[in-house]
């Protein structure tokens, strides 16, 4: 298996420009002093409100800060958030588990619809772009909370949906203030966003040289066959791409969750994500040491099961030149 | 202060304050130029509070024209998150409206200022206050902040409905079994759900308890036990069960919602568990006309309790001129005119009296007549609930909906919330 970029993306680093500046050391040292410069604006932005406050966050997850309190009252707990945390909260567990069922089946069906609906889109006729962009149109307004306040009173009790249900004498129920429905609606909420990755796979299929399918049509490979054996593989990059994007996004899930629960992660906690409810410790209940604590073992926990896709990827990801 | 300490308290500083000096937020600047003084002020609340607030504070300017203000409010949900990060950001409002589900929490972590002194020298008046009514902005021997208006649990319920249906109102002084009864007859002939089921409202479990002997909070400690939790779980799941009440999910949005969205506004029931003062922003928000009774069982168990306080934030700049601020508010017979009983009855005696006597909103009358019928019958008033009750409150609605949905049974609710509430108030 050979990992080299594609042939369609020229590399800008390679050629003249690169080597002649090898050869001149003084002009580097200016070069990339201005860089820097440029860059400022963005260092500046990274260090203030993302490295910073992550730092200051780890410091935190081993104290009890609660927010209220001034800083001179914060005092070291050492690992005691992250013991209380493993041993002795259920409510941790149960958000841990929400959020695993919203991935576990969120993600899948969301990368499954992107994929089915992208291969429809690939076809030429009147009206693609339309499509394209219509069906592109829910990522854009998906995490928005307007989108969730919609999601919720269309499956109210006497929402849309019911409306709609009720013209064939169906009786339907709450949909969002049932526990048993509540995290359904969230999941389909996430799915019906799969634009974003649809358009990438739209993108990677055309990148499928057209070769192969004649080829593998020489051979006398059918429609489902050509898909298997041509499309998949040569799309397994992208597919790796938007699978590793998409488990992330899932984990992260909390803006739906926070509207559609009034910020309880009600109905009996039915939807109390990982984020919810480090949002609700720390500003709810004022435990933003705990919330910090949550937050890092929330980002290790992402981190791993990065890794754990990335080492997967190497059985099953095909990096290929394609028509060389 | 370690030196690792300070770095990382300078960084953190770093990081909140640049964003706002970027922003360019010279709030402070302003605020003292030309000998000018503008004060945040911070509330929760519907549109007719924040109308008759500002009225009030311009009243205040116009007085005292060196001083201004900026002002904020939103609805219920949210508002103490918003408090709660303007505080972590050394931000607070210089006063700020604040309930006893969080004055403990911010009185114990030092936010509020202590108004002893104040009240000692006169600047804060609460001389034409009830005793017990002021007293109950004191946390710790601290005055944390001014009780701003008196209110008591109020059952509201649909009159029109029940009347074009030819039923029975409600009553003070029927018993729990009767409501329930009621509400099932009631529910037969309008075709809604009779009663809100109020398991998971902590006020009106409190009254409960106190009927039967028992408290909320001894202390910081629970007032009540498990066998008590289950047997109110239970008086409702036979309200359930007799379909006196609405389906678990319709309770869920009660729950959840603010007072705008409660059962007897958007006609999901007849009756609603509210605080009485709260009756004329619930009438603004349906057609048909409303009464307030006060809850089931013997109304002595009710009390006349602070229905919020104003509160100054320590860490301001201008304090001396946020009491003078609060004291008209609570004092001034035109400030407390224009405020009616918006935030409960007025605390200042006088000013009671005075607006009782020329109010004209059906609402308002309603909610001062039931106070006035419960001001000779109210027990004891309970002391503020203890650091930990907004975390309780929690824990009974999460209990109390778990029971309704029936993903657990009255016992295995109530041993839940029990546990988690007891830990709450030791933590």
């Amino acid at each position: 298996m050979s990992v080299t970029t594609r042939p369609a993306q020229p590399r800008p680093q390679s050629g003249p420009a690169a080597h002649q500046r090898r050869g001149r050391p003084a002009r580097h040292r200016d070069d990339g002093r201005a860089g820097y410069l440029f860059l400022s604006p963005w260092l500046l932005g990274l260090a203030l409100v993302t490295a910073i406050p992550m730092l200051v966050s780890l410091y935190l997850s081993f104290t009890n800060y609660d927010i209220l309190s001034e800083w001179s009252d914060i005092k070291w707990v050492g690992l005691a958030n992250y013991r209380t945390m493993f041993t002795d909260d259920p409510a941790f567990w149960h958000a841990v588990k929400v959020t695993l069922v919203f991935a576990l089946i969120a993600t899948p069906l969301k990368l499954g619809a992107a994929l089915g609906v992208a291969l429809l889109l690939n076809k030429s006729f009147r009206g693609a772009g339309v499509f394209r962009g219509l069906f592109y149109l829910p990522s854009l307004l998906g995490g928005s909370v307007a989108v969730a306040m919609i999601w919720r009173s269309i499956f109210d009790r006497t929402g849309a949906l019911n409306a709609f249900l009720g013209w064939f004498g169906i009786e339907g129920k709450a949909w969002v203030n049932d526990p048993s429905t509540a995290l359904g609606t969230l999941i389909l909420l996430a799915i019906w966003q799969f634009g974003a990755p649809m358009v990438i796979f739209l993108a990677g299929l055309k990148q499928v040289p057209t070769e192969l399918y004649e080829a593998a049509e020489v051979d006398g490979a059918g429609a489902f066959r050509k898909f298997l054996s041509v499309t998949l593989p040569m799309l397994s990059p992208v597919i790796f791409f938007n699978l590793v994007l998409e488990t992330i996004h899932g984990f992260q899930g909390f803006t739906s969750a926070f509207v559609l629960s009034g910020g309880t992660g009600g109905p009996v906690d039915s939807t109390l994500m990982y984020t919810l409810q480090l949002y609700l410790k720390g500003f709810g209940q004022f435990e933003m040491g705990y919330a910090s604590a949550m937050a890092w073992v929330f980002l290790l926990t992402i981190g791993l099961v990065t890794a754990v896709l990335f080492r997967t990827g190497r059985f099953w990801v095909h990096y290929s030149d394609g028509d060389d | 202060m370690t030196a690792p300490r300070m770095l990382l308290r300078g960084l953190m500083a770093a990081a909140l304050v640049l964003p706002l000096a970027l922003a360019g937020c010279g709030g402070d600047d302003d605020s003292s130029a030309g000998g000018k003084t503008e004060l945040t002020f911070f509330w929760w609340g519907g549109e007719a509070r924040a109308k008759l607030t500002q009225q009030a504070l311009d009243l205040y300017t116009s007085k005292h024209p060196d001083v201004t203000f900026k002002t904020t409010w939103q609805a219920n949900q949210g508002y103490f998150d918003k408090l709660a990060t303007l505080t972590a950001g050394s931000d607070a409002p210089d006063i700020f409206q604040i309930d006893d589900n969080y004055l403990a929490e911010y009185a114990t972590r030092n936010v509020t200022e202590d108004l002893t002194k104040y009240k000692d020298s006169g600047k804060l008046d609460v001389t034409k206050f009830p005793e017990s009514l002021w007293k109950y902005g004191v946390v710790n021997d601290k005055l944390a902040g001014l009780a701003f208006g008196e209110n008591t649990q109020g059952l509201v319920f649909n009159k029109t409905k029940l009347e074009a249906a030819k039923q029975e109102l409600p009553k003070t002084g029927m018993s729990w079994g009767d409501l329930i009864t009621w509400a099932q007859k009631a529910g037969t002939a309008t075709k809604i759900p009779g009663t809100m089921d109020p398991s998971a409202d902590y006020k009106a479990f409190w009254v409960w308890l106190r009927q039967n002997g028992k408290q909320f909070y001894n202390g910081s400690q629970l007032g009540f036990t498990k066998d008590d939790v289950q047997k109110w779980f239970e008086l409702w799941k036979g309200a359930r069960d007799a379909k006196a009440t609405p389906t678990a999910d319709v309770i869920h949005e009660g729950n959840a919602t603010d007072i705008t969205k409660q059962t007897v506004v958007t006609g999901k029931a007849l009756t609603s568990w509210v605080w009485a003062n709260q009756m004329p922003d619930i009438q603004k928000n349906t057609k048909d006309e409303l009464g307030v009774v006060a809850y089931p069982g013997d109304p002595s168990a009710q009390w006349a309790r602070a229905s919020m306080y104003f509160s100054v934030y320590r860490g301001g700049k201008h304090k001396d001129a946020a009491v003078d601020v609060i004291n008209f508010l609570a004092n001034d017979p035109e400030a407390g005119k224009i405020l009616g009983t918006d935030r409960g009855l007025p605390s200042n005696l006088d000013i009671r009296t005075q607006v009782a006597a020329t109010t004209t909103d059906p609402a308002m009358k309603a909610s001062i007549a039931l106070e006035d019928e419960l001001l000779k019958k109210f027990g004891p008033s309970p002391s503020v609930p203890p650091k930990g009750h907004s975390k309780v409150k929690t824990e009974l609605i999460k209990a109390a909906e778990a029971a309704q949905f029936a993903t657990l049974t009255p016992d295995k609710a109530a041993e839940q919330f029990f546990s988690a509430a007891q830990a709450a108030v030791s933590g």
